[in-house]
């Protein structure tokens, strides 16, 4: 066998070496999903939704074991397509975190008396006898699981992918399968499935640009690398057409995806329709996903550009600080104006990109932990706020919620501080190191647009606590559901995670500089 | 003088058309006309047709459902050609990532079958 | 023929498919179209491999063909469900998400 073998090898196939080891929490993930997809199969309908959760929670927990326990490694493997380096294990290890809060939500039965928040069956016509008979019947889509589980897979690869077809690739095996989440919520199911094929459209939309600007990149380097194409920039002094067109592509494609002005349109209608613990799972995972893989990118590829790239991503990031900040203002549905927050906090994160230096990588991560925890915490209150139809998201009905329920309105507003970036929250810390970083790569301008809009960040989430916490309580107002231990967890961790941030950001600020280099 | 290399293709499709259009004239001038129901039916491999919806127009969606399974699997096979042209000079590592690749087609196989997704009604 | 000739359809592909994106209004066609830019990225992918002397370009459009197919599923059953609940296909027509 072994001679055959040998004597079949042609020299000119050298095989490829992959240190399992170093990538062993994305095969984890990874192959976990098939094993859920198989669990879908076999597994009587009554018993699968807790084999899922068991299967679920325990794989989200042993990578971020494995996470934890790569720290410190840095090295290019797998033929040279992913780099194990510090911010891809920082962000990975973000992910995680975020996917546990987040898959936490998911989990919640508690709160809708019909059952979780997906529909019984999502192929059953909303409102027909169908589905009547299977929401009678208790039926669960417990595939949620296996695609939330594809989806982390998918981002654990984006943020370490430096190849731009296991980018292109990884970007769809996120994006997939959260199409098919967004679509299908036991509530307002129209709205879901709206929202579920606009975010399909566009997102497909966005990865087309993607892939042409890596097929540009492609022919301006003969290689998708990410350190050969800096090479071939270092070789190739000047400008050149093919270059240009394919980072503008690229970096079109990636503002879809972190919903940067002016693509920022299918942000609002996408996290309003989808179900509530899937928008968490997508304001948070998909945001940290995407600024990864597009800090990997635009430092590590196209850095030897950045004179190129720099105006671009100013005016996009003024942009979409401004609009961001000044529609929210002006919303009227809690889960539009936390879209529109998440679009201003694109425009805060673009300037570490543009500071293209470790600090604004450091000062990036942070960032995007400090969002993700706050934002999952405040998605996970407002699966709290229900009336007979479901969520009460209108605005107007949450007036005066704190007469009602101090609790439930006290953390809303620590996440809505942490937002604004009020001092001793985890936001301000973020977004103090960014601006920061933003000065000393030379965006000192920047930094002062964005100090102005976050004077106007301020004032719209101070609006929404004083109607939070001192205006009348409405008559026929919302009822606070006491949700089991799930959303409990979810939210008490967002919170804590969020003052813990604030008030001893160090060691963590540290771990996010010793992490924040680029091997390529 | 050489003739034209291709002129052998030319007479050869010259042939071909000449034979469809002279053997479908002779059957219609010639051949018997004897009708029954069987006959008037669209022809699907001797099945008895699918009913459609009525007032016509649009397919089923079990259609479209068989349809997406197809392209899905369907395309698969495009790792498994280039593999298969030269499996003997990529060696053994090949062989395991082409089984590995199957067993996860497979697997999504299984939850197709299971959950009915192959069954037509 | 060089690489430019591919390159030109390619742009030109693309092109189309953005712009059928941008005014089509059948759910159906604005995917049809997206597809179209992605099989214009294979054609560049393809045309670079040749100019280029090596065989990545050839086995990027292998994996976005595969990639294409997954998103054709997806995308079809969310328009399939979207139809099966409205009767229409139409982009415009669903548009509950407005404030």
């Amino acid at each position: 066998m072994n001679s055959l073998l040998a004597a079949g090898t042609s020299p000119e196939f050298a095989l490829p070496s992959i240190e399992y080891r170093l990538i062993s929490p994305i095969l984890l993930v990874l192959g976990m999903a098939v094993i859920s997809v198989l669990v879908e199969a076999f597994v009587p309908r009554a018993h699968r939704r807790v084999v899922q959760l068991v299967l679920t929670f325990s794989t989200l927990i042993v990578a971020l074991i494995l996470v934890v326990m790569l720290a410190g490694q840095r090295a290019v493997t797998a033929a040279g397509s992913l780099a194990v380096d510090g911010p891809a294990l920082f962000m990975q290890g973000t992910l995680l975190v975020l996917a546990l809060m987040a898959a936490l939500l998911v989990a919640e039965r508690g709160v809708d008396p019909a059952g979780d928040a997906f529909a019984a069956r999502a192929n059953a016509l909303p409102g027909s006898i169908d589905e009547r008979e299977f929401t009678k019947r208790g039926w669960l889509t417990t595939e949620v699981w296996c695609l939330f589980l594809f989806s982390v897979g998918g981002m654990m690869l984006f943020v370490t992918g430096t190849d731009l077809l296991i980018l292109f690739v990884a970007l769809e095996i996120m994006s997939l399968p959260l199409y098919l989440l967004a679509g299908i919520a036991r509530r307002r199911r129209l709205l879901s499935q709206e929202a579920a094929m606009k975010y399909f459209l566009l997102g497909a939309f966005s990865s087309g640009f993607f892939l042409y600007g890596s097929a540009l990149l492609y022919g301006f380097a003969g290689t998708v690398d990410l350190g050969g194409i800096a090479d071939a920039i270092t070789a190739n002094a000047g400008q050149n057409g093919l270059l240009i067109a394919g980072t503008a592509l690229i970096a079109v494609g990636l503002f879809f995806k972190v919903a940067a002005v002016p693509f920022h349109q299918w942000a609002p209608d996408v996290y309003q329709g989808s179900p509530t613990a899937i928008t968490a799972f997508m304001a948070s995972c998909v945001k940290v996903a995407a600024f990864g893989a597009m800090l990997r990118i635009m430092y590590v590829a196209l850095g030897g550009v950045r004179w190129d790239w720099r105006p671009m991503f100013w005016v996009i990031a003024i942009l979409t600080m401004f609009v961001g900040s000044i529609i929210a203002l002006t919303q009227t549905d809690v889960k539009r104006m936390l879209a529109y927050s998440s679009v201003a906090h694109a425009g805060f994160l673009l300037i570490a990109v543009v500071a293209t230096n470790e600090e604004g990588l450091a000062g990036a991560m942070f960032y995007l932990l400090a969002y993700g925890v706050a934002t999952i915490g405040g998605f996970g209150v407002i699966t709290l706020v229900r009336d007979s139809t479901g969520e009460a998201t209108h605005l107007s009905s949450w007036a005066g919620l704190g007469k009602r329920s101090p609790w439930v309105a006290g953390a809303f507003a620590v996440f809505l501080l942490s937002f604004a970036g009020i001092p001793l929250t985890a936001g301000f810390i973020g977004k103090f190191a960014v601006f920061e970083a933003g000065v000393a790569g030379g965006a000192g301008w920047l930094v002062v647009a964005a100090v102005l809009a976050s004077a106007i960040a301020v004032f719209f989430y101070g609006r929404v606590i004083v109607i939070l916490l001192f205006s009348v309580p409405a008559a026929d107002g919302p009822t606070v559901v006491v949700p089991s231990s799930f959303t409990a967890f979810a939210i008490a961790a967002g919170l804590s995670l969020t003052v813990v941030l604030g008030i001893i950001p160090q060691p963590f600020l540290d771990l996010a500089e010793k992490a924040s280099i680029f091997v390529r | 003088m050489l003739p034209n290399p291709y002129l052998p293709i030319f007479a050869l499709g010259l042939l071909a058309f000449l034979f469809a259009c002279v053997s479908v004239t002779l059957a219609t001038l010639v051949g018997p006309k004897r009708y029954n129901r069987a006959k008037l039916d669209a022809y699907e491999c001797g099945i008895d047709p699918t009913p459609q919806p009525i007032g016509g127009g649009h397919f089923t969606i079990k259609y479209y459902l068989t349809a997406m399974l197809f392209i899905v699997f369907d395309i698969e096979i495009v790792f498994l050609y280039p593999w298969a042209v030269s499996f003997e000079a990529l060696g053994l590592f090949a062989v395991i990532e082409v089984i590995l690749f199957i067993v996860t087609v497979l697997c999504v196989y299984a939850f197709v079958w299971r959950r009915g997704g192959l069954e037509w009604d | 023929m060089s690489t430019t000739h591919y390159l030109v359809l390619s742009a030109i592909l693309f092109s189309l498919g953005v712009l059928g994106v941008l005014v089509r209004r059948n759910a159906i066609i604005v995917f049809m179209c997206v597809e179209m830019m992605l099989n214009a990225s294979n054609l560049a992918f393809v045309a670079f491999a040749q100019q280029n002397g090596n065989l990545n370009g050839q086995t990027i459009a292998f994996f976005v063909m595969v990639v294409a197919a997954a998103e054709v599923v997806v995308g079809l059953a969310i328009i399939m469900t979207i139809y099966r609940t409205r009767r229409s296909a139409s982009v415009d027509e669903p548009n509950l998400l407005k404030y």
